[in-house]
């Protein structure tokens, strides 16, 4: 299970947003480029149609697998009261023949997307990560180096969590809590909420950059 | 990591003795070759076979694999490695597969067998001698794993592995065990694996000797 929530930010105050999340996290950024290749179950396989995700971590010198289960979200007076989703997620790391093996499960190729940018892992009342990337379709089969962004100009932001039924609450505050130190750069919210950049954040940027990140926002 | 190699017992036609006496006699020639049991170590494998999830029953599922194959080891409770033989593919993956495979709800678990055994040490040397219990039944076979400590390499602990079968199959043969060990063959290189050993390559000799061994077994059942 994990709490989630999404924003959209221009690429040009990705600069800023890094020297902020620099200046609250504490930790060193770490860089991002992983591929994501999304697979749906053939037709007939499975009680209901399933998705499952294999990433590929291409930013170490030996690419690193794992498998990923997005599954719905919690529904109820409690997932209503809570400004994140809370939805279930497993992921599990794998060897290199993860993807041959659900092709031969009967899973099939849905689409595939290339995420490049970097993330912030740190503790703030939660376990937190922060990840601001592109994200890119690819023109050729698996061909990553050969990506172009999908929407050119704008990138992803997602603040993520670990969560158990008995803690999505408190995990749900400290996200929520962090995230509104980011504010004058970019709206977070549950996905699927549309929300746009944020008409503050060319001047919260501008003010980031003059000053290295010393200035309260 | 150090070589294994993983056999199974094929008796003859005609064998009658049980599997536990066949079981016993063995141990008696481990011990003959100064194997000594390690009683701390309780040795436990467990080989799930796997079967697809249709949403209407009577439709083919001929395209989906009927060999999927799962291997938990107990010295690595924290893996799980699956294994399709058709489709020479063998995967680790930490035990949150486990749970993701449940999500998924396109498989599920058919049927399983537990591999329970006793480690006996013989200087360089070790046996896992592993009684094969279906998930329904008694002990249905017996498998052994003979491990050479000094050497990881497949290629060059092939002659001494060889020559330490046939040195358990002449003692069986002494003490009139009706039967001999056979190794499940496994085409290494077919599943992506290099000469340097891993568990991956024990995930993969487990799942041939398990699907040998239940077919042996169906076979013998049917046959009495």
């Amino acid at each position: 299970m994990e709490c989630v929530v999404q924003g959209i930010i221009e690429t040009q105050h990705v600069e800023a947003l890094e020297i902020l999340l620099q200046g609250l996290c504490g930790v060193q950024r770490e860089r991002l480029r992983i591929h994501e290749i999304c697979l749906k179950s053939g037709p007939n396989l499975g009680t209901v149609a399933s998705e499952v995700r294999v990433l590929c971590d291409l930013e170490q010198s030996e690419p690193s697998w794992a498998v990923r289960h997005i599954g719905g979200a919690m529904r109820g007076a409690g997932a209503d009261q809570v400004s994140v989703l809370v939805r279930s997620m497993v992921e599990s790391k794998t060897s290199k023949n993860v993807l041959r093996l659900f092709y031969a499960l009967g899973y099939k190729l849905d689409h595939e997307l290339l995420r490049v940018g970097f993330c912030f892992n740190f503790y703030r009342g939660a376990r937190i990560t922060v990840t601001v990337a592109s994200i890119n379709k690819m023109l050729k089969l698996h061909a990553t180096d050969e990506a172009v962004p999908l929407t050119p100009g704008i990138q992803l932001v997602e603040v993520t969590a670990p969560a158990t039924s008995e803690i999505y609450t408190e995990v749900a505050y400290a996200m929520s809590s962090f995230c509104e130190y980011l504010a004058p750069l970019l709206h977070l919210s549950k996905p699927g909420v549309s929300t746009g950049v944020v008409p503050t954040a060319a001047a919260a940027a501008a003010s980031l950059m003059s000053d290295g990140g010393g200035t309260t926002l | 990591m150090p070589v294994r190699s993983v056999l199974y017992w094929k008796p003859n036609q005609g064998n009658v003795m049980t599997n536990e006496e066949v079981m016993s006699k063995i141990s008696e020639c481990i011990e003959t070759l100064h194997g000594v049991e390690d009683q701390e170590c309780h040795c436990h494998a467990c080989v799930t076979f796997y079967t697809p999830i249709l949403r209407d029953e009577r439709a083919s599922f001929a395209d989906l694999p009927q060999d999927f194959v799962g291997v938990l080891m107990m010295e690595q409770l924290n893996k799980q490695f699956f294994v399709m033989q058709s489709r020479w593919i063998v995967v680790e993956a930490d035990s949150l597969i486990l749970p993701l495979i449940e999500k998924l709800s396109s498989y599920k678990p058919k049927s399983y067998i537990t591999l329970n055994g006793t480690l006996y040490k013989m200087g360089d040397f070790q046996i896992r001698l592993f009684k094969v219990l279906p998930d329904q039944g008694n002990l249905k076979g017996i498998i052994a794993e003979i491990e050479y400590l000094p050497i990881s390499s497949i290629e060059q602990s092939k002659k001494i592995m060889e020559e330490m079968v046939d040195t358990l199959n002449e003692l069986a043969s002494k003490k009139s065990l009706e039967g001999h060990f056979v190794q499940a063959k496994a085409n290494y290189a077919k599943y992506g694996l290099d000469d340097d050993y891993t568990s991956q390559h024990t995930a993969v000799q487990y799942a041939a000797t398990s699907l040998t061994e239940l077919i042996q077994s169906a076979l013998r059942s049917h046959d009495n």
